[in-house]
């Protein structure tokens, strides 16, 4: 068991801080409200890690962290974290132009009820992304998937309460092609795989609203003090803290799980229990310091001027997409349950 | 970044396993997934109140001491076999695994061995043996009426006079003080100059005219701790660790000592604790409850990340850089191991506060569990300090 990071994944890590902290400042997160383009300059810059979809799951959650962060808007999570993997999982002739960045997919799957499970409804939901990807992957139920070009889709954006993910329901009536059959355990894979990418960047965007929590309550002044030095700011910090670290080390372990081999856990549900796990720890985390971040700053964080909800944004929009934490957590009490 | 143990991990494993098979003492068969200090629970599900240390867990602390397996970091003569870090970990998870303690009383081995070994002279580094291997029972004086989570704020006094030092003055909630041979006591040997500069360290025999023990039981009705007074003690000046003045230091250590072992038994517990849970909500036929299946997921969860975070913690304990990790160990695990018994408790109904072995179910265990939990919480710095501690040393809050 070794829980460091070699000295690549740290570089990886800090390349993609620097990169990010400057090429997705809030003012890119706000100008992307009104015009998704307003990406195009991070999106030259990410296009270049693309290729982490097709390697361990550690190092792509280590770079997608970084993304959740800054709240990154556009077509990356699909691309690496969807895309790119269900590709190399069908030995697809797309996957070497998707990895060296120049084409880029989203994946659809659930139905109406909003559920990641397979179904053969025509019209899919919360798809990400998909006016803005060259390639929208299909899978129904079989599992099968069909690869289509966006542009033969009709899509109708769902508005969401996070301007930073765009979600769109895809409707793939009368479009041709039959699927191409998956290994229904390889499908469980790749979910296990988005799902802890997912947690892996909430992790991040919970860092974040901490960060502001605590760097806000060292400068704000009442009653003569910073307001950190009032207990009760000091604990609920704390506890907040407590959530981040945890959520941190699970969305780690849960990436870690995924790049063993079997042989190397102590049991093939590990990997879903990890994952199950990772995502409700995220869940939690990324709601709590969101909430405790506003009320620590008070008025100031009610504003819409103030950046702190493009950041709230992100976490109940993320909180509530591939499952929720209370859907995660019955998910892993059918597994322990079943076990005992 | 890997998942598993090396071959060396597994061997030492191994090497553990044959020892436990062969010498783990029969009475851990009935369970010791919480107690520790303050006695054993019996079969009838009682405490058994005065025996504190019972003879056959002084025989297998022994056992261990002898076989290299007490502390299996530390070298050969102090009862180790010079094992990594890594290696002590899987040691650490496997009695935890298994249920075993080591020793029914740590002051000597958790916190005095490792003080010694730091700050004290040769003369006694050689107490570190008998410590270790319980021959020698200690106790910590450091908590008084009027000095608890402020334990600067300590009042016990110690004057210097020739050779030695007299020593007056109270302390409390001393574990284990009346069945110690010796006792690690802080006391004030400077009042003029600021709180934290004027505490020593002196090492007392607790059969030294002028003291008095006055036992003081557990709110689980054991004899677990006591008052201690001491009047006109004389002390050998030559007992005092370290630097005269300098004890706040040693405090420091032997806390940090005492936290960085206890996360995996914390979170070994924990995980022990839900997973039981489990077997409790079937047997109350309420395993298809979905209220009662979501709130046991959730505890695993905590329970899991929990352990995934002591991981990260060790790894850059193990790497030599510090690890802010540790801090949030004590706490959570403390404070959902207390959660994990009180829902035991709800999960039975009825009989969740039963004692009686012929009614109810496993003799009381989490109602047990549930008192002693609050020594977790408390002892050794409680909750709400480990709050301050993360705040302000891990954030970098302003201090109140
Ligand atoms: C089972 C057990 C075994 C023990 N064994 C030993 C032993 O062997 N040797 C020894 O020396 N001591 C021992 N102790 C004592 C233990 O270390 C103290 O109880 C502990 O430090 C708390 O001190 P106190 O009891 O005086 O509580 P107090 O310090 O009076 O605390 C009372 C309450 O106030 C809160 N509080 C105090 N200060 C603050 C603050 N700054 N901010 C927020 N809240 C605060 C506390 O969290 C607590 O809730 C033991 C205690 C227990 C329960």
């Amino acid at each position: 068991m070794d829980f460091s990071f070699s000295d690549d994944q740290v570089l990886l890590r800090d390349t993609a801080r620097a990169i990010l902290s400057k090429e997705c400042p809030p003012s890119l997160v706000r100008a992307h409200i009104d015009d998704p383009a307003a990406v195009a300059p991070l999106w030259s810059q990410l296009k270049d890690f693309t290729a982490l979809g097709d390697g361990p799951c550690t190092d792509l959650c280590l770079f997608i962290d970084e993304t959740g962060y800054v709240a990154a808007p556009g077509v990356f999570f699909p691309t690496t974290a969807m895309f790119a993997p269900l590709l190399a999982a069908l030995d697809h002739e797309l996957l070497p132009s998707v990895l060296s960045g120049e084409v880029t997919g989203t994946v659809a799957v659930a139905g109406a009820d909003g559920h990641w499970t397979l179904n053969d409804e025509p019209v899919k939901t919360f798809v990400p992304e998909a006016d803005r990807v060259d390639w929208i992957a299909v899978v129904d139920t079989g599992p099968t998937v069909r690869v289509l070009p966006a542009a033969d889709v009709a899509t109708r954006q769902t508005r969401m309460v996070d301007f930073s993910r765009l979600f769109f329901e895809v409707d793939t009536t009368g479009t041709p092609g039959s699927g191409v059959g998956l290994d229904p355990a390889v499908f469980n894979d790749l979910t296990a795989r988005a799902t802890a990418a997912l947690a892996a960047e909430m992790v991040g965007t919970s860092r974040r609203l901490l960060e502001m929590a605590i760097a806000y309550a060292k400068e704000r002044i009442q009653f003569d003090v910073p307001i950190g030095s009032f207990q009760a700011i000091q604990h609920r910090l704390a506890e907040c803290s407590l959530a981040v670290e945890r959520a941190t080390a699970a969305a780690q372990y849960a990436s870690m799980t995924l790049d063993a081999s079997d042989a190397e856990l102590s049991s093939s549900q590990e990997r879903f229990r990890a994952v199950h796990v990772a995502k409700a720890a995220a869940g939690n985390a990324a709601t709590r310091a969101a909430k405790d971040s506003i009320q620590v700053h008070g008025g100031i964080g009610y504003t819409w001027e103030h950046d702190l909800h493009l950041y709230l944004r992100r976490a109940v929009g993320s909180e509530h997409w591939l499952g929720t934490t209370s859907w995660h957590h019955d998910r892993l009490a059918d597994l322990l349950f079943k076990a005992r | 970044m890997h998942l598993t143990w090396g071959p060396e991990e597994v061997a030492f494993r191994e090497e553990l396993g044959a020892f436990l098979d062969e010498h783990v003492p029969p009475e851990f068969e009935r369970g010791f997934d919480y107690a520790g200090e303050g006695g054993e629970v019996g079969d009838d599900g009682q405490l058994d109140a005065d025996n504190i240390i019972p003879d056959w867990a002084r025989r297998w602390q022994a056992t261990l001491f002898d076989h290299g397996w007490m502390i299996p970091a530390y070298p050969p003569e102090l009862g180790g076999r010079n094992a990594t870090l890594v290696q002590t970990l899987v040691y650490l998870e496997e009695l935890a695994r298994r249920r075993v303690l080591r020793s029914f009383h740590y002051p000597g081995y958790g916190i005095v061995s490792p003080s010694l070994l730091e700050f004290g002279n040769e003369e006694q580094k050689k107490l570190v043996p008998a410590a270790v291997r319980g021959d020698t029972i200690w106790c910590i004086g450091m908590s008084e009426p009027n000095a608890g989570s402020d334990l600067a704020g300590l009042q016990t006094r110690a004057t210097r006079d020739g050779d030695r030092f007299i020593v007056n003055g109270q302390k409390v909630w001393t574990s284990y003080a009346m069945v110690a041979q010796k006792c690690f006591v802080y006391v004030r040997t400077d009042a003029d100059v600021p709180k934290h500069k004027g505490i020593s360290l002196l090492i007392v025999d607790m059969d030294t005219p002028g003291i008095e023990v006055r036992p003081l039981r557990h709110l689980s009705r054991s004899a677990g701790f006591a008052e201690v007074f001491f009047t006109d003690v004389e002390v050998p000046a030559e007992n005092i660790v370290g630097e005269v003045n300098d004890g706040w230091r040693i405090t420091q250590g032997s806390l940090a000592h005492e936290r960085a072992g206890l996360w995996v038994e914390g979170v070994c517990r924990l995980d022990a604790s839900v997973l039981s849970l489990i077997d409790v909500a079937q047997r109350r036929g309420l395993d298809q409850d979905a209220g009662v299946r979501r709130d046991i997921a959730t505890m695993y969860e905590q329970a899991s990340s929990l352990r995934a975070l002591g991981y990260k913690g060790f790894a850059s304990f193990a790497q030599g850089s510090s690890a802010p990790e540790h801090s949030y160990m004590k706490m959570a695990t403390s404070e959902m191991g207390k959660a994990a018994c009180e829902y035991g408790m709800q999960l039975q109904g009825a009989y969740g506060p039963v004692m009686d072995p012929e009614r109810g179910e496993e003799n009381g265990r989490w109602v047990n569990y549930f008192f002693m939990s609050f020594a977790n919480t408390i002892a050794g710095g409680s909750s709400e300090i480990q709050r301050n501690i993360i705040a302000q040393r891990v954030l970098g809050l302003p201090r109140s």
